[in-house]
């Protein structure tokens, strides 16, 4: 009796056992969103970086132009969820390849896929973290930050590694490269203007706040805000502040210039347009929810988008911050979208829909992407 | 789940962080040790009920040879036992279930300050107590830690990273080890079945603390290191708490009438 009550208690802390490593994650299974969709468009088509795979969508009709990996049961290439950033020749992605054992670490990678065929052409393993934000292209390179704390520079024909870059922390801001200078900020709370030739240090700037969206440069000016609750303009050539006004919360996306105002968001939901010259505000108008992406503007400058964590996209008369037109989907918008003449597109996080097509005038909505069947 | 718990411990950390010269180690230590502060009367309170039903057990099992066969008249004359006693079998497991909701907690305040995960901290960050001072900016916290990544699961090319699992498993089985109660024999010199059952938990425990620190981030593994650290000091420290203390007085055997 007393043997097959300790075999009992030796069943019941085994399956005790198996149900907490099945939770604590070791057992494999459907890949899930960490960060969220990348959306890009150039010329008439969508390139979608959505968890499964990299999606080409005709931007008229959103039907499927290509996808890499074609067949991701049978080949998986990761989890896709950067911003892709589209070239003459090329498409680059990011994915985190799945660990194959209980011991075995991911593995990240970059793609370079070929934008007619949708065929992988080199690939970039060596970063040890995950990719949170795209890269940017500029004079043959791809510059690229990771989560392992290194900004790394590629060969655009060949993926091999020119240079890299170890900041304090995470990167998870997509660069910004203007005249041979890699601008990147980084969770250590600085901003850092790097040579695009070897990846010097020409200068860096300590915001005492990380540092996540990507900066705009214009008149030598370059804005950006950071964690510290704070929005900037640094001179581009020497990191000097040259103003700066206090937000409410993070501003973790970048901000986006028309003619002489910045349009910026903190995360608790402020839109702020501000002077370029001075920093004043000139209006500023609070949303009902938060807002972690950078704000799109219409062609025309007329509008400003805005994407909410609600899954409300919010179109903003960019004179005054008046609420043109709110438009709610089920999901997450924390993408930023993109404007297209009269059509705004949008990717949504933990939404039925993934992709959406908008009038720009009214919000209506054009396509959604995938089809849903009628049951 | 625990987000309710989580977001204060989050803020908390942050401030400790703040106060402590931005060393993130440091601060979850303190942060560690004013969690078993205030868990202390929780943890004695298991400590004795364990301590108490293991006195009973000799009884107990006396009295599951003489009513074998009558499982009602046996779960009667337990309950009697018990209340004679003073004694509640689940009284030992409330403590228990009162702390893995602050585990869960610190697990997830932990991922909100050292974000492996851009969706992690963006929950976080309508949760930060801005009135609290100092705290602006400091999300995310440092991270590294002797080249490891507090914010990270062990893994390669930090080799070392895995030592913490170990760790995590050494002490929690010294401190299981040190908490048990002495084992108590059925007469003919064979162990007990709480003895056994107390063996395999001095094993499994420690197991399982240390796949949930291989899989999770690291920075949790300096909360368990401490914990264990301070349960095993507080048994070098505070008598009292020692297993064998009370087995001097045990009223079992003078208020059971069997």
């Amino acid at each position: 009796m007393k043997e097959s009550l300790v075999r009992r208690q030796t069943v019941l802390l085994t399956l005790l056992l198996i149900i907490v490593v099945s939770l604590s994650g070791c057992v494999g299974g459907a890949p899930r969103a960490t960060s969220w969709p990348g959306l890009a468009f150039v010329a008439d088509k969508l390139y979608v970086a959505d968890i499964a795979n990299l999606q080409v969508l005709g931007a008229e009709d959103a039907n499927s132009v290509w996808s890499f990996p074609t067949d991701t049961k049978n080949d998986n290439r990761g989890t896709f969820q950067v911003t892709p950033v589209v070239t003459d020749e090329y498409v680059i992605a990011a994915s985190e390849m799945p660990r194959t054992g209980f011991f075995s670490q991911p593995t990240y990678v970059v793609w370079a896929v070929d934008r007619e065929t949708g065929r992988d052409v080199w690939s970039f393993s060596e970063a040890s973290g995950t990719y949170v934000e795209g890269g940017a292209v500029s004079d043959g390179t791809v510059v690229i930050g990771n989560s392992d704390g290194y900004v790394y520079a590629l060969d655009l024909e060949s993926g091999a590694l020119q240079w890299k870059f170890e900041t304090g922390h995470r990167v998870w801001a997509s660069p910004l490269i203007d005249s041979g200078v890699v601008f990147v900020g980084s969770m250590d709370r600085h901003l850092y203007a790097l040579s695009l030739a070897d990846g010097h240090v020409i200068w860096d700037f300590n915001a005492g706040g990380a540092f996540a969206g990507t900066p705009v440069l214009q008149d030598g000016i370059l804005f950006i805000g950071a964690f510290n609750d704070t929005f900037y303009a640094l001179d581009a050539d020497t990191g000097q502040v040259q103003w700066s006004i206090p937000g409410e919360n993070w501003f973790w996306g970048g901000p986006v210039v028309h003619d002489d105002t910045v349009y910026a968001a903190d995360v608790n939901g402020n839109v702020y347009a501000l002077d370029a010259a001075s920093g004043a505000i000139i209006w500023q108008q609070t949303l009902d929810s938060q807002v972690r992406a950078t704000p799109a503007i219409s062609e025309d400058g007329t509008l400003l988008l805005v994407g909410g964590e609600n899954g409300s996209l919010y179109a903003l008369a960019a004179e005054d911050g008046f609420t043109v037109w709110v438009d709610e989907s089920e999901g997450q918008v924390l993408t930023t979208p993109v404007v297209d003449g009269s059509v705004v597109y949008e990717v949504l996080t933990y939404g039925t829909y993934r992709v959406r097509a908008l009038r720009i005038e009214n919000g209506r909505e054009i396509w959604a992407y995938p089809p849903q069947t009628e049951s | 789940m625990f987000n309710f718990i989580a977001y204060p411990l989050a803020n908390l950390l942050l401030v400790l962080y703040n106060l402590l010269g931005q060393n993130t180690v440091v601060a979850i230590t303190v942060l560690t040790v004013l969690i078993n502060a205030v868990l202390l009367p929780l943890t004695l309170r298991q400590q004795k009920s364990s301590r108490r039903m293991q006195e009973l057990q000799p009884e107990l099992e006396k009295l599951q040879k003489k009513y074998a066969k009558d499982k009602e008249r046996l779960a009667q004359e337990q309950m009697k036992l018990y209340k004679e006693n003073g004694a509640n079998p689940m009284a030992g497991c409330l403590p228990l279930l009162i702390q893995m909701p602050i585990w869960f907690g610190l697990y997830r305040a932990i991922i909100f300050c050292i974000p492996s995960t851009p969706l992690d901290v963006f929950q976080f960050s309508g949760h930060i107590y801005k009135w609290l001072p100092g705290v602006q900016g400091l999300v995310p916290l440092q991270s590294s830690f002797l080249g490891m990544d507090l914010g990270m699961p062990p893994g390669m090319p930090q080799w070392w990273s895995y030592a913490l699992p170990v760790l995590v498993f050494a002490t929690s089985w010294l401190q299981q080890k040190l908490i048990s109660p002495p084992q108590a024999s059925t007469g003919s010199g064979e162990p007990s079945q709480a003895g056994m059952m107390s063996q395999q938990m001095q094993i499994m425990m420690p197991l399982m603390f240390m796949f949930f620190t291989l899989q999770w981030a690291t920075g949790l593994s300096i909360y368990f290191i401490v914990s264990n650290a301070i349960r095993i000091g507080q048994y070098y420290l505070v008598p009292a708490t020692r297993p064998g203390a009370a087995q001097t007085a045990t009223p079992a055997a003078r208020n059971t009438k069997s």
